[in-house]
């Protein structure tokens, strides 16, 4: 945005535009579309599509000719690059040059089209424009693992040409919209594309200014891309104040900003079928019911449920210990924490929370022998995340236990009890109950994952009661000594404590307590509670077997509104509050706002009236809908216009990101709008329009300069010749590939890591693209698949004008440097390239020319002349084939396309 | 497909070309552009926006929040007040994290050096000795509490990625004085890459020859792919050179046919360029030539001060070849190894800034004894200051409220201060933001910042973002 000082050209001819009194209404983009028929040019001979008959039109007015069409090896190459991104193979080419019919041309474009890897060209495109990277890109660069699930769904979504409207839909909103298909969930990692500043948004203390004003700019990335990519619109440029060229209010902007008010970027998991979704829904929606104890009383107790508690009392057949709750008389922590004797008899452990620690605790038990003692670690919502330890993470470590026996009468008399065969209900990797009695202070229990829900650890005693020990009249006194030492605070936060004198064997069991006493009893004495309490419990328990018997579900980094906590980064329960910022002051929040878009559109509604607007799926869900809406002109004209860009080198209008009165004026607005309408009205096919677009003589002209034409047009904006392009640093590294016979073309799954990846000082590793093996698989494969660092981009594609992820790129710069000849000449890829090239022309032909002959075909899909023949074959016999085979590779011909 | 970038004033053919030839050059290309399109002569100020007071710069970044009260700016108001809770009267914050908010006074002991009599602490004893050249920013303040979005605006103005870095502006607006070195240079430090990585030296959404060329000094090859590599021994001298020749010849063949594109021809050239920069290069960075008593000045010969000093002194050699922009950094991301001292001001200061005292020191005597500091611009800055309280066992955490930048050398007045911060450098009474400086350094190349801008997804962006006034009470 200029500043009110500026004095640069643009302002003054903005001024003036607007003191001409140019109404917004007026504005081209925001008009409806027009119904236009194509126009008929006088030499109407030359029209293939209907796109000629605008193109010869302006042309004709204009006193130029168009150009011829481009020789058969121009015009495969060409149209090869443009729809699948990869050279054509030379038999292709002699295939096409010599086919006699007709429709050679077209049957071509069908061929390129139905290719798998058109849809691997197109996901690239797709993956400038929403700046889709594979790392958070601020100074914690981690990376996101999970994010090439997105880049599969683009390549699919191309190659299946699904339609555009339901293409936006997906993006947006796909969960929603599309609950039953997985796609509409890994679709919407299109929000989570961008780059995401972990350090402000989790690792700084929640609520802090900082924290805010980062959620703030979050969203601003999630408003600015979707309306930037889907309706060419520049709405952040309403973030401090009112639009200054646009009718895009700050209240638009930030209406813009709730809808995406109750997501954030994380990993998602997905059901990868849509029969497992929809049973995983209905038994969580069960276990939600028994849960909260409301599966109506008839269900428990009906004879079906009835059956099904038989056979799992059959087969869970384990008889269950009758365990003695102890309730202790001392409970010391070596480290200071405050012990809280709670109802249920176990000792909550508060305040100060050292590093290790060691419980001593004592208890009567009443029982004169024991065979087995059980330790608990109970959940506590006042535990960090709701323990049962006291460590960050909810986890613990107990090293070692003793338990020392006395008689009640005489405390003192103590003897310790030999402890054996341990047993617990979850043991972590690595961490089984059998290290608590190693004696190692190094190994011990511990129970991460499974955070937030109860443990038990039950250890037999040995021998019948204690050897050589007296009786215990009137009951045994236990001391449990539970030490803690890994520090981190993995501490025990509510423990309690059990004896049994139930004959051996004792195990730990998931049945609680409860459920074990009324097992105990036989069914035919049981009340009608007890038998509903059991069903519960049977109920759940066969709930949990059968969530975790589906299959396993994939994770896509995508629009989340549900993920583990981390720090200051939370699920919103519901949409966070969004108000206007004034000057985009964090300081100076003004009224808060409620979804919606932008009210320029007419009979579209720029408030969204929600049923709930405390759910934020609606909220998505409207701006999906207001954006795929046919009566949208932004939406059609926008990607007609990307479109175009891509085949032509260059937008009808220039500006691809911006529609506003600042960007580019259409260079012919009927043909704009005549494709807009005809792919809306078509069915918003990509496939169709890609058709019309490279079928048509526009296209297929010759891309050669003519000074007839460059006196009246030089900029050739319209288009009286094919522009003459350059390579993307994809394209380049992949006709390289093409070209060297080495290219893998299989598809999808995690992305390619082309560096080698080593542990960095804090969360960002440490990426060497120089050390990284040109020879290893990975290196092969498309560069659509390589895994994409946001600040440590490949510097080799950097080179070449690659888009590096922190930024929307709707169009690539395009430089000339020495350090660009420098990578072409010596990158290790290319040099290997070349030597393959060579031992591939080597194995196919026999002589130096025929060799060279085979390289410019797989390179440049043509034969060299006698003059371009001399002078590699000089190369070649003097300096080796390789050689000659750097020198083609570094061709100009072979970076650009006719 | 790309085209050519989008901005208001390609639309007109004639330009496009031009500008298209020039991508083979390293000519001024930005602004004579800029001034063509506002009907303006280039005239007597080189194509420039006026008279230029400096030819170059070299920025050194002290990564990870140098802190102003144990450097710079002295308050003697924190010794009253340590230990105690500190209160200003506003809501005090801590983005990790500062229990009890205890003030916190410097560890080290201030001294007044010069004719200027600027109070620096110990942690500095050479550079102390140069006071008299440098101009003190000491209300700097920054929109962010946290390093990365932080050094992103000190570095391009703004707090997210994908905006351009000073020197890639720098190299857009105002070329290079070389064809045969990069235009902008980085040197980070040995032990890694800042805060942000390449994000803080990049062109974004100027062409990628704007972007930072990235030196490892500590590898064999500190320009990627200026050689070919060892591995292929096909390439021998000889090849090379015939080889290099033949290109040409080819490319040309092809042009003959397609002789009005000129961006053909431009890459004809590039090569050309590239087989300058290949002897240009490894002469420009070989410190060996040298003399002993040159390497002392740097602390060449002290492991403390060894790497910094071989920065300081390649950046030196960098400048006086005729790269325009040299950016040193001191510290890598991460926890230690740089000047984010959260642990102990009173040990982790120290070790940081020895490292980075006499080469700095040495640096700014060289450019002086050879005539180079009146034409070069050395700017020390970081992306934040500190808190006056402590944290852990007398560290500080990271603030926005104020700290330090200085500059020295071409159009610089030395020996003074501008801008002040409150009595416990807790924030700036009158802040100076990044807009300033980067509008200041602008200024001082001869560039106006407000009409240096380029269209990017509808936005007219600068350096300055919409912002920036020069600071003119520093200038000579």
């Amino acid at each position: 945005m200029s500043s009110s000082r500026a004095r640069s050209l643009t302002w003054i001819a903005v001024l003036a535009t607007l003191s001409r009194g140019v109404a917004d209404e007026t504005h081209w983009a925001y008009r409806p579309i027009p119904t236009v028929a194509p126009p008929r040019p006088s030499d109407s001979g030359r029209v293939r599509t209907p796109i000629d008959a605008f193109i010869l039109r302006r042309l004709e007015k204009a006193g130029v000719r168009p150009s011829p069409e481009a020789d058969r090896r121009t015009l495969i190459r060409r149209v090869t690059y443009d729809l699948i991104g990869l050279p054509p193979q030379p038999r292709e080419v002699d295939a096409f040059v010599s086919d006699p019919s007709p429709d050679a041309y077209e049957r071509l474009v069908e061929r390129l089209l139905a290719s798998p890897r058109h849809g691997e060209r197109w996901a690239r495109h797709w993956m400038d424009v929403v700046h889709f990277a594979e790392t958070h890109g601020h100074d914690q660069d981690r990376p996101r693992e999970n994010a090439w699930p997105y880049r599969d769904y683009l390549v699919s979504a191309f190659n299946a040409d699904t339609p555009y409207g339901r293409f936006i839909e997906e993006q947006l909103a796909g969960d929603v919209l599309f609950p039953g298909d997985p796609r509409g969930t890994i679709a919407t990692g299109f929000i989570a594309a961008g780059p995401w500043d972990e350090s402000s948004l989790r690792d700084i203390q929640a609520g802090t200014l900082d924290n805010l004003a980062a959620q703030y700019l979050d969203r601003d990335d999630m408003v600015t891309t979707t309306m930037a990519t889907f309706t060419s619109t520049t709405v952040h440029c309403a973030r401090c104040h009112r639009h200054k060229f646009d009718p895009i209010s700050q209240r638009d902007y930030y209406g813009l900003q709730a809808v995406f008010a109750g997501v954030d970027r994380a990993n998602r998991p997905y059901d990868v079928d849509a029969s497992t979704r929809s049973q995983r829904r209905e038994l969580e929606a069960e276990a939600k019911l028994l849960e909260e104890n409301r599966v109506p009383r008839e269900t428990l107790l009906s004879p079906r449920t009835a059956a099904e508690v038989t056979r799992w009392e059959r087969a869970n057949g384990e008889r269950l210990a009758s365990w003695r709750v102890l309730d202790a008389t001392s409970f010391v922590s070596a480290g200071g924490a405050i012990p809280v004797e709670q109802p249920d008899r176990s000792i909550l452990f508060t305040g100060p929370r050292s590093d290790k620690d060691t419980y001593t605790i004592v208890a009567p038990t009443g029982l004169e022998s024991i065979t087995a003692v059980r330790v608990e670690a109970l959940s506590d919502p006042s535990l960090p995340s709701r323990g049962p330890g006291r460590a960050d993470n909810g986890n613990f470590h107990l090293h070692g236990i003793r338990v020392f026996a006395a008689p009640a009468a005489e405390p003192s008399r103590k003897t310790e009890l030999a402890l054996v065969k341990p047993s617990a209900d979850f043991d972590q990797a690595g961490w089984d109950v059998t290290k608590a009695l190693d004696g190692n202070p190094k190994t011990g229990w511990a129970i991460y994952p499974r955070v937030g829900r109860a443990h038990q650890a039950v250890f037999q005693v040995e021998g019948s009661g204690i050897e050589g020990a007296p009786p215990f009249p009137g009951g045994m006194m236990l001391t449990f000594v539970l030490e803690q030492l890994q520090g981190g605070h993995h501490l025990i936060g509510r423990p309690r404590l059990s004896a049994t004198d139930t004959p051996r064997p004792v195990r730990a069991s998931t049945i609680p307590d409860a459920v074990g006493r009324l097992l105990a009893r036989p069914p035919a004495v049981r009340s009608d509670d007890e038998r509903a309490a059991l069903a519960r419990h049977v109920l759940a328990q066969r709930n949990r077997e059968r969530l975790a018997a589906l299959p396993g579900r994939g994770v896509v980094f995508a629009a989340a509104t549900d993920f583990k906590p981390e720090g200051a980064f939370r699920p919103a329960k519901t949409p966070r509050a969004v108000h206007v910022l004034r000057r985009g002051d964090i300081e100076r929040p003004g009224k808060a706002v409620v979804p919606g878009a932008l009210s320029v559109i007419d009979g579209l509604p720029s408030r969204f009236e929600l049923d709930d607007p405390s759910d934020e799926g609606s909220r998505r869900a409207a701006l999906a809908r207001w954006i795929s809406d046919r009566r949208n002109p932004l939406t059609w004209r926008s990607i007609v216009n990307r479109i175009w860009h891509y085949h032509f080198g260059r937008g009808l209008v220039d500006t691809l990101n911006d529609f506003g009165h600042m960007g580019g004026q259409p260079s012919h607005p009927e043909l704009l709008d005549w494709l807009a309408a005809r792919f809306r009205d078509g069915g918003g096919s990509l496939k169709a329009l890609h058709r019309l677009m490279v079928t048509s003589a526009v296209y297929r002209q010759s891309s050669a300069g003519r000074e007839d034409a460059e006196r009246i047009d030089a900029s050739n904006r319209l288009l009286w010749r094919m522009p003459r392009r350059r390579l993307s640093a994809e394209c380049v590294r992949d006709a390289m590939l093409g070209a060297s016979g080495k290219l893998d073309l299989s598809m999808g799954g995690p992305s390619v890591r082309q560096f080698v990846e080593s542990k960095g000082v804090h969360v960002t590793p440490v990426v060497d693209y120089a050390g990284f093996d040109v020879d290893s698989a990975a290196s092969f494969r498309r560069s659509t698949y390589r895994f994409l660092f946001r600040t440590l981009p490949d510097p080799f594609l950097a080179t070449l004008d690659c888009a590096d992820g922190s930024q929307l790129t709707p169009v690539r710069t395009e430089s000339v440097t020495a350090l660009q000849a420098l990578a072409l000449l010596n990158n290790r890829f290319v040099v290997r390239q070349a030597e393959h090239l060579a031992n591939r022309v080597e194995a196919e032909r026999a002589g130096i020319e025929p060799r060279i002959t085979a390289a410019f075909r797989h390179a440049v899909s043509r034969r060299p002349t006698r003059e371009e023949l001399d002078v590699v074959g000089d190369i070649a016999r003097r300096h080796g084939l390789a050689n000659a085979c750097r020198l083609i590779l570094n061709l100009n011909e072979f970076v650009h396309v006719d | 497909m790309a085209a050519a970038p989008t901005t208001p004033f390609l639309d007109r053919s004639s330009r496009r070309r031009l500008l298209l030839h020039a991508a083979g050059g390293f000519g001024a290309v930005a602004l004579t552009r800029l001034l063509a399109a506002a009907d303006e002569k280039p005239g007597s100020h080189d194509g420039l926006h006026h008279r230029p007071r400096a030819r170059r710069v070299i920025q050194l970044f002290m990564n990870g929040g140098a802190s102003p009260v144990d450097t710079f700016d002295f308050k003697p108001a924190l010794d009253r007040l340590h230990g105690q809770k500190f209160d200003p009267g506003d809501r005090v914050e801590s983005v990790t994290g500062s229990p009890g908010f205890k003030a916190l006074r410097s560890p080290f002991e201030f001294r007044r050096h010069g004719a200027c009599g600027r109070w620096v602490s110990s942690v500095f004893p050479h550079l102390a000795r140069h006071v008299d050249d440098l101009a003190f920013l000491t209300s700097m303040a920054s929109k962010t509490n946290v390093h990365g979005p932080a050094s992103y605006m000190q570095c391009t103005g703004f707090t997210l990625p994908g905006f351009p870095c000073m020197g890639a502006w720098i190299s857009y607006a105002i070329g290079s004085e070389t064809e045969n070195l990069p235009h902008f240079v980085v040197l980070p430090d040995h032990r890694g890459l800042p805060y942000n990585n390449r994000g803080n030296f990049s062109g974004a959404f100027l062409p990628a020859r704007h972007q930072g060329t990235v030196l490892r000094l500590d590898r064999p090859e500190p320009i990627a792919d200026l050689r070919p590599p060892a591995s292929a021994r096909f390439i021998t001298p000889r090849s090379e050179a015939d080889g290099l020749r033949a290109l040409e010849t080819l490319n040309r063949i092809h042009l003959r046919e397609r002789a009005d594109d000129s961006r053909l021809e431009a890459r004809i050239d590039s090569y050309e360029l590239a087989a300058k920069m290949q002897l240009s290069a490894p002469e420009a960075l070989d410190i060996s030539q040298e003399n002993a008593a040159t390497r002392h000045l740097y602390g060449l010969d002290n492991k403390v001060t060894a790497r910094f000093g071989e920065s300081c002194l390649t950046a030196r050699r960098l400048c006086e070849r005729g790269v325009r922009f040299v950016q040193l950094w001191s510290g890598a991301s991460g926890a230690s190894n740089n000047w984010d001292n959260h642990t102990d001001v009173g040990k982790e200061l120290p070790a940081i800034a020895a490292s980075v005292d006499r080469p700095i020191a040495g640096l700014l005597e060289d450019l002086k004894q050879r005539g180079l500091l009146d034409e070069t611009l050395v700017i020390w800055t970081t992306e934040f200051g500190r808190m006056p309280f402590s944290q852990n066992k007398g560290g500080r955490d990271h603030n926005q409220g104020t700290f330090v930048t200085w500059l020295a050398g071409a159009g610089i007045r030395g020996g003074v201060a501008h801008g002040r911060s409150d009595e416990w450098a807790w924030k700036a009474i009158d802040p100076i933001w990044s807009y300033d400086l980067h509008a200041t350094v602008l200024h001082l190349l001869g560039v106006d910042h407000e009409r240096l801008a380029v269209r990017h997804n509808g936005i007219d962006r600068r350096l300055t973002d919409v912002h920036g006034h020069v600071i003119r009470e520093i200038l000579a």
